[in-house]
């Protein structure tokens, strides 16, 4: 690959994605846009870029920009983060609920597996307080292609194999005759995906109890990495959680959100009056 | 050092097999059929058993329900890796006593992943 090529599409991801693509992971390009190559029949990265400017089309720019950014994710990949909305953060907010109603934003969702996970853990609660509750999970990825493979619930072989333990899949999905795997009927009721870019407003998704957006930002330049957490905290609920993933370097945190005191390992939305408190 | 045995007729499963497992910190003993496999748990129980279903002599399933009868037989963690995908399979592997269940073809991830859900990684 050409250093012009690395340089067009990591200008291109930054652009539409905020995503911040370091020279030491060029390698990663011809891997996540290989689908894309070879749907249009290009033989190298240097042709794909060649094809980007001499046919600029915004949407084949915005697949680009999103299959750049993809991340890999498995079922339960971070299953303590799960295990503390589950057993601590949602009982927290559903105590303080009127209408036992609790919405969940999972945000850069990738193929959905994340949000599945969630779901099938809170269906296991079947005793507890949160068994009365309505929640709903929202799923959210910049690119079409996740979104999509996330709203089918359908996965492969391996995938259903990392993360999953037998009884978990067993329980929760059917086998396809192809051999893929299918999540129950059941679970659609309470989760659904959207595409959705982070660097735009997430007004029309509506207002949260639990946002979660792991292994996203940190992953993101600092202006585009600001802009996002703009988007997330604006829909956080008062007195609601922001979970990223536990080791993610978030730079910003002091002026738009704030580690919780009631829930650690979680942020709230830093509703602190700069002005008044400068003075 | 945890001792995983991996049990499979065919030798290039055992050899990856193996050479996965090795990297998970185990040292590897093999056998090539339930019977074999069976001969060994008498003389030392291993931590963990890595069983396929199809094999000479004495199948998989076979070899479980021998195992869980044997003193200590209770105490290693079964693992099917078989080709036998459905759930039928999976669902008698589950009552005669197995821990997990890989379905093949398998990489280094899903035995890692296996391995941590049932505590041995």
């Amino acid at each position: 690959m050409q250093e012009s090529t690395f340089n067009e599409l990591s200008d291109l991801a930054l652009r539409l994605s905020g995503q911040h693509i370091a020279a030491s992971k060029a390698y990663l390009l011809e891997a996540r846009l290989s689908t894309i190559s070879r749907r249009e029949n290009l033989a190298t990265l240097d042709d794909l870029v060649h094809c980007l400017k001499a046919r600029p089309n915004p949407r084949f720019e915005q697949e680009v920009a999103a299959a750049l950014s993809s991340k890999k994710t498995s079922f339960f990949a971070e299953r303590a983060l799960i295990e503390k909305i589950v057993t601590q953060a949602l009982p927290q907010r559903l105590s303080h609920s009127k209408t036992g109603r609790l919405r969940i934003w999972c945000a850069g969702v990738s193929t959905g597996q994340e949000a599945w996970s969630l779901a099938i853990r809170l269906s296991e609660e079947m005793g507890s307080a949160l068994a009365g509750a309505d929640i709903e999970i929202v799923g959210t990825d910049l690119s079409t292609q996740c979104v999509e493979t996330a709203k089918s619930g359908t996965y492969g072989h391996f995938d259903v194999q990392k993360g999953l333990s037998i009884h978990r899949l067993m329980t929760n999905f059917s086998r396809k005759d192809n051999g893929d795997w299918t999540i129950g009927d059941a679970f659609h009721q309470h989760v659904n995906f959207r595409r959705h870019n982070l660097l735009d407003s997430a007004r029309e998704l509506g207002a949260f109890d639990i946002i979660i957006c792991s292994n996203v930002l940190g992953g993101l330049a600092p202006a585009a990495q600001r802009r996002a957490l703009e988007t997330l905290s604006a829909q956080l609920l008062p007195d609601a959680y922001l979970f990223t993933a536990p080791d993610e370097k978030i730079e910003g945190v002091s002026s738009l959100i704030k580690p919780s005191r009631a829930l650690r390992g979680a942020f709230e939305r830093d509703t602190t009056d700069k002005k008044t408190a400068a003075a | 050092m945890k001792n995983c045995l991996i049990v499979d007729d065919s030798r290039v499963v055992r050899t990856v097999a193996g050479r996965i497992v090795k990297d998970l910190s185990f040292s590897v003993t093999e056998a090539a059929d339930g019977a074999q496999a069976l001969e060994m748990c008498r003389k030392e129980m291993p931590d963990a058993i890595l069983l396929d279903w199809n094999m000479p002599v004495m199948n998989g399933l076979d070899f479980l329900r021998a195992l869980r009868r044997e003193e200590k037989g209770a105490d290693p963690i079964v693992v099917f890796c078989t080709n036998e995908n459905d759930s039928e399979h999976i669902g008698e592997a589950i009552r005669a006593g197995a821990n997990e269940y890989i379905m093949k073809p398998f990489d280094a991830d899903i035995i890692e992943s296996k391995f941590a859900e049932v505590g041995l990684v």
